[in-house]
């Protein structure tokens, strides 16, 4: 079969993963509950390069980069290894890709991070949706 | 209709929103109200109002000055008129951070409650904000109070609001309406 994932159509390939994506408190995490019956939660903690599976959902994947920028793991490996467990799973993260290049040498080093993970993300996930004050745009796929 | 427009900063919001003010209150044959928002603090703030001034000239709009209380705006206009209000940002800013340097915590919750109370007595409300929620920098907590009460607020008027806009450089992506 194609790899038909822009089209709304999970094909080989593709994960049935959701990623959720967009600014701080712009209300991801209700979406999810929302539109993706999502109940339980695993929250990523800045000083743990590690991911629960076993929730519904991971939320504030940006947190577990900063983690996994503060232990010298690179996110984007440690998503790969654990492929088959993403599937099925509600991923959120805040877009950090905007703004200012920060000062700082850990948040620019988790910013480009951060971004590396989730353009691989994106690629496996069947669903992509940006959420803005509230309310969500699909990018990739369909709900 | 009451519409809120968000957007990065000099993305083209104003003007966007100012020409959809204009053609709303032609369209229904109403008066049309600028909400201006921002208090002058110094010699910048004066020279970026006489800038805003300027670009509003002819489009023939009643200019309400309107720092905070927004409800107030009332008293003086229409309230079935066609009002723009510019900006959400500036009101909160206003109501939190007063000019003797206190921070008022519960400004957040009382400009939402005064914004949605504004977009239903008037149904006809151009709200525009700004999208300051898109880089990794942690702020202090202060500033932190303010970018989530801010968020409240454009939620929940986006919530309310029969159409939400992302203005981007110019073009705009309807999320809703």
């Amino acid at each position: 079969m194609e790899r038909t994932g822009g089209s709304g159509v999970p094909a080989d390939g593709i994960l049935n993963m959701k990623l959720i994506i967009g600014g701080a408190y712009q209300g991801k995490l209700d979406y999810a509950k929302e539109h993706f019956g999502v109940e339980s939660v695993f929250t990523c903690g800045r000083d743990l390069p590690q991911l629960d599976f076993s929730k519904d959902a991971i939320y504030g994947l940006e947190d577990f980069v900063l983690a996994c920028v503060r232990s010298g793991v690179e996110a984007k490996d440690y998503l790969m290894e654990h492929r088959d467990e993403l599937e099925d799973q509600v991923i959120i993260c805040t877009d950090v890709s905007q703004g200012i290049v920060p000062m700082e040498r850990e948040l620019r080093d988790m910013r480009e991070m951060t971004g590396r993970a989730m353009v691989w993300l994106a690629k496996e996930a069947d669903c992509v949706v940006r959420v803005f004050c509230g309310l969500g745009q699909e990018i990739k796929g369909k709900k | 209709m009451n519409l809120f427009i968000s957007g990065g900063c000099k993305n083209g919001k104003s003007y966007f929103a100012q020409e959809q003010a204009k053609r709303m209150a032609e369209e229904k044959n109403r008066s049309l109200y600028y909400l201006a928002t921002m208090i002058p603090t110094d010699e910048e703030d004066q020279a970026r109002i006489r800038r805003h001034v300027r670009e509003r000239e002819g489009w023939g709009f009643t200019t309400i000055e309107q720092g905070r209380d927004i409800l107030g705006a009332l008293k003086q206009a229409d309230p079935r008129g066609v009002f723009l209000l510019d900006s959400v940002t500036a009101l909160l800013s206003n109501e939190m951070f007063t000019a003797s340097g206190q921070v008022d915590f519960t400004a957040p919750g009382r400009v939402k409650a005064q914004l949605l109370e504004f977009a239903e007595q008037t149904g006809n409300t151009i709200f525009v904000s700004d999208f300051i929620y898109g880089d990794p920098l942690q702020y202090d907590a202060l500033t932190e109070a303010y970018r989530k009460g801010l968020a409240d607020c454009d939620r929940a008027l986006a919530w309310v609001c029969e159409q939400v806009v992302e203005v981007c450089y110019g073009n705009p992506y309807f999320f809703k309406g």
